[in-house]
This record gives C-alpha cells, structure tokens and sequence, in this order.
C-alpha cells in the first residue's frame, strides 16, 4: 500500500465532491416530488420468518442470489468458450480460426438485448422442447430437484434461467477469445522459438511456454470482462428471469419505492463487482511476486 | 342391368366405407384436440401455469415476497377447482402475448382487455371483471381541469405503460397530446410526480389511489372512467376445450357472486394495504 499525501488540490477536489453531493441531494429533496421510505426497504431484503423461526432472504436478497447464479454459471461456460475460441484464433489451422472470427464478429456485432430474445425463443421453444428439458426437470428426483433450486433455479423456472445464463455465456465468451488471443499472440515469439529449440511439440509449446506468461497478462482485462457479466447480466430481467434488476422491478410496480430499489439494486450491484475487483487486484499482485 | 346393378352397389358400399373412414377419421381427429388441448396438459401436469405481470392491486408483491391481488385470487380458486396446483410466471407486460404464444405458460390472468387487436392473436374468455381507463393530473402544470377535451391539448404530455390499454386510449381521446411511454406505471407515474408529464392514464382505480397518496402534485379532474373495457383470460387460439371450461367456469363464479365479492375488496377497499408495505 502507497501512502496518501492530502495537498490542496485535493482539499478543493474533496469540497467540489461533497457540494455535488449535497446539490444532487438538494434537487431531489426540494425540486421532485418524492417522499424518501428508507424505513421500508430493510424488509424486501430479509425478514423474520415466525413460523420457521429463523432470518429468510426477501426478494431482493434472493435476486442477488440469482444474479451470482447466473454470472458464476456464465463464467464458467463463457470462460471455457472464450479459451477454446481463443486458441482456435490463434490456430494455425484456416478452418479454426475462420470459426473462431465468425463466433467474435457475429456476437459482438449483436447488441446483447437482442441476442437474449432471439436465444430465449429459439432455445427454449426448440431445442429444450426438442430435449423435453422441461418435462424432464418437473419429473426429477426430489433431491435433484433441490440440488438445482440451491445451485441453478427454481425447476419451474429452469429453461429460461438455463437459455439467460448460456446467452450471457455466448456473449462474454465473445470478448473472452479476444483477450485470450491477445494474451497469447502478445507472448514475443522468440519464447516460441526457444521452445521449439527445446524440441517441444506445438501443445506442450502452448502449453508449458506460452499460456503461463499470456495467463498472467491476461488476468487483469479478464478480472474486467466477469465484472462485466454480473453487470451484463441485468439484461436478461427482458426475459423475466427474476434476478436482481427484475426482482427490483416487480418489488417497485407493488411498492412504487421506486429511488430506494433502484439506489438498493445500484448497491447490491456494486458490492458484487467491488468484491471482485478487490479478488483480481489480490491475484494479480500475487502473480507477479510469484512470477517475479 | 346386372352391370348397372353391381356398379350401384359398389357405389353405395363405396360411399359408405368412406363415411365410415372419414367419421373415424374425424374422430381421431377430435380425439387428438382434446389431448393436445391445453386444459389436458394442465392436468397432465398437475399444474397451472399462469402468465402475468405486477400491477396494484391485480397482483403484486406483499411483504414477504408472496404474490397477492385479485387476478392472484381468482388464478388460486381456478386452479384448485381443476385440482391442480398453480404456479405464476411474472412476465413483461410487453412481451406477454409472444409468451403465451410460445408456451412459456397456459394462460394470463392479468387484467388484459379484450381489444380486436390482441384477439385476432388470442382467444379470449368471456370476460371476468370490467375494467376502464382514468387519469390523473398534475396539480402544477394543469391545475383546476375538469374535463376530458381539456387535456387534448398539443402542449401537454400523457404518461402511460407501453402496450397497455391506457396508452391506446391516450392516442384515442387525447391525440394532440404528446404521448410518453415507459415499460412499468411506477416509472410513467414518476414522470408526471417530477412535473414532466400534466396526465397519467392508467386503469381504475390505480389513478385514484395515486391521487389519494399524492394529494400536493395529483389531482382527479373527474370520478368517471374514460373507456369501459372488459377483461379476460387469453388463451392460446384453437383450443375450444380450454376456452369451454374457463368460459364456464367464470360463468358460475359470476352467478355465486364470488367474482364480484373479490372485485369488491381490491378494487374498492384498501384493506389489504398493510400487506404490501
């Protein structure tokens, strides 16, 4: 940690801020017509459950739940998407990296709203009718079933949380094969080189060589791209997937509260991604000392 | 004449085997709807799946994240009198036809007035709750209004919810008026409590109960509704079963009284206030 030297310039900086502030403040409360009930919201996170005798999430809780389901899903699917197309970018195979710059070209040239409609359609009318998924989820094992309220969704709700989380998938996975081909063709090619004089084959090359440096170079844009799937992620509330953006949306057609929920959701939002940001700067620092 | 003979009889056994083909044919065919039809799945399945959206006091949220309202009401009572469960799928008011059209659910149950526009997509049932749209002024920007005609003026703004009923009444009634749309009434009402928008148009009694709540900025320029609008169940269209049994089904409730009851206590009572907040 480097240390803080206040100067005056932060001083005046500081002061500016807390005017803004006060001023934004100001509008609210003297030129709109808004009544504030803060008092009001601590409930639509948790309450008392008297008859089961113990704390329970409220909608906006179980929306955040639902919000980390789905990213940790989309992570993880768009992550082994992104690496795959990324080596295929990279491949010295025409054919592969034609698929791999058709996949980044068409996904990223979509606006993602309207890569979640025609998914969720064409998915869940489809193919998960084709598969009977959704037959097939009602008519689990009890404890099956339950395994998937924990980790996925409710069974009710199970293809469209499934057709969200692999749209968001699809679409971070897009921007994932950039960064990994980045990290990868940024490695200097005398590394190559060297390993190829080793008698190394080309996938212990990648493997032993080259994927170790293009990792550590890539962990800070990728820290960025799973901060941007928690944000990303508020886009399939169009599809009424009841994570965080849509559980406070419906909480806010009831209670019209409509500054608190927003202000609550902005904050729930930013304690996820902020956690994150603090996990990658922590990786990222022990990376280079490891690496030197 | 032998001929002949044997050429009518071959006729008439013809025409007979084929009238007995094609009633068998017909009754496959009729046997086949009623099993593809979607009140069998829902027993099949022992569960309702109902499409709808929040609206106060239709169906919202209470405190503890239970859904409530009349249309909640009158979905419970029908799936327990199939002898099904019932399980809700909150769905964008916007997107809600296209969801039902693709089976995301069996039906909605949520206030939707029958309009020609959504029933050449739809079928709808015999109606279960009359509806109409009413507005609510701003008290700043257009105070001391009482009529209709002077709202439809091109320097005033209507706020209402895109694709509802309220928003083709406001291009009906007020067509000077620049209209604004926006995907949920909290964020159309926040419009005209901001001094953006002179007139919000909604379904009764939502303008009213706003008007009560925000007595400073709103006020009801008259009691009347603007439209008289029935409301009903959409289901999927072709489905004779399924529009039979809810048809009759809302008939009776009617006749018990039970409709009316329940139209009753949310619609003219805030009884169930205290639940929500």
């Amino acid at each position: 940690m480097r240390h803080f030297k206040i100067g005056p310039l932060d001083v005046i900086l500081l002061v500016l801020l807390a005017a803004g502030v006060g001023y934004l403040a100001y509008v609210v409360e003297a030129r709109m017509n808004y009544t504030w009930r803060w008092d009001a919201m601590p409930k639509y996170l948790a309450y008392y459950d008297e008859e089961k005798g113990r704390w329970v999430a409220n909608f906006l809780l179980q929306g955040l739940f639902a919000t980390i389901r789905i990213s940790i899903l989309a992570t993880i699917l768009g992550s082994v998407l992104g690496l795959l197309m990324g080596l295929a970018r990279t491949s010295r195979s025409g054919l592969l990296r034609l698929l791999g710059t058709g996949y980044v070209e068409l996904v990223r040239n979509l606006p993602p709203l309207v890569l979640v409609f025609i998914f969720y359609f064409f998915f869940s009318d489809y193919i998960a009718q084709v598969l009977g998924l959704d037959d097939a989820v009602r008519h689990a094992p009890d404890w099956l079933q339950n395994v998937m309220r924990v980790v996925l969704a409710e069974p009710s709700r199970f293809t469209a949380f499934l057709s969200a989380a692999i749209t968001i998938a699809l679409y971070e996975g897009a921007f994932i094969t950039e960064i990994v081909r980045a990290g990868i063709q940024s490695v200097e090619y005398g590394q190559w080189e060297a390993a190829y004089a080793l008698g190394l084959s080309r996938w212990q090359r990648l493997r032993h060589v080259v994927l170790p440096q293009a990792f550590t170079r890539i962990v800070p844009p990728l820290a960025g791209q799973f901060i941007s799937t928690i944000k990303d992620s508020s886009i399939v509330s169009v599809i009424s997937v009841s994570e965080l953006t849509f559980q406070g949306m419906e909480l806010m057609a009831s209670t019209y509260l409509t500054f608190e929920i927003w202000i609550t959701v902005a904050l729930l939002y930013f304690s996820m991604t902020f956690t994150l940001s603090m996990l990658a700067r922590r990786l990222e620092t022990s990376l280079a000392r490891r690496l030197g | 004449m032998k001929a002949w003979r044997f050429i009518q009889v071959t006729a008439l056994i013809g025409a007979i085997m084929i009238f007995v083909v094609n009633s068998a044919q017909a009754e496959s065919v009729r046997n086949q709807l009623a099993q593809e039809s979607t009140i069998e799945q829902v027993l099949q399945r022992g569960v309702l799946k109902v499409g709808m959206d929040t609206f106060v006091p239709w169906a919202m949220k209470n405190t503890k994240g239970q859904l409530i309202g009349f249309e909640i009401d009158v979905a419970k009572q029908l799936a327990q009198d199939l002898g099904v469960e019932v399980e809700f799928v909150p769905t964008k008011w916007s997107g809600i036809i296209p969801a039902l059209l693709t089976g995301k659910f069996d039906v909605i149950i949520g206030g939707m007035s029958t309009t020609t526009e959504r029933n050449l997509k739809v079928n709808f049932t015999v109606p279960y709750n009359y509806t109409g749209q009413a507005i609510v002024a701003n008290k700043n920007l257009a105070p001391g209004l009482s009529t209709l005609e002077d709202f439809n003026r091109d320097d005033f703004t209507v706020a209402a919810r895109t694709g509802s009923t309220a928003a083709e009444a406001a291009r009906k009634f007020l067509p000077k008026a620049k209209l604004v749309l926006f995907d949920t009434e909290p964020a159309a009402l926040q419009e005209i409590l901001n001094d953006k928008a002179h007139v919000f148009v909604s379904s009764a009694p939502l303008p009213a109960f706003q008007a009560i709540e925000h007595p400073d900025t709103l006020y009801l320029p008259f009691k009347d509704t603007i439209t008289k609008e029935p409301t009903s169940f959409a289901v999927r269209k072709g489905d004779v079963d399924t529009l039979n049994i809810f048809n009759n089904w809302i008939r009776r409730k009617e006749l018990e009284g039970w409709l009316q009851e329940r139209a009753l206590y949310w619609f003219n009572t805030r009884d169930w206030a205290d639940q929500v907040e």
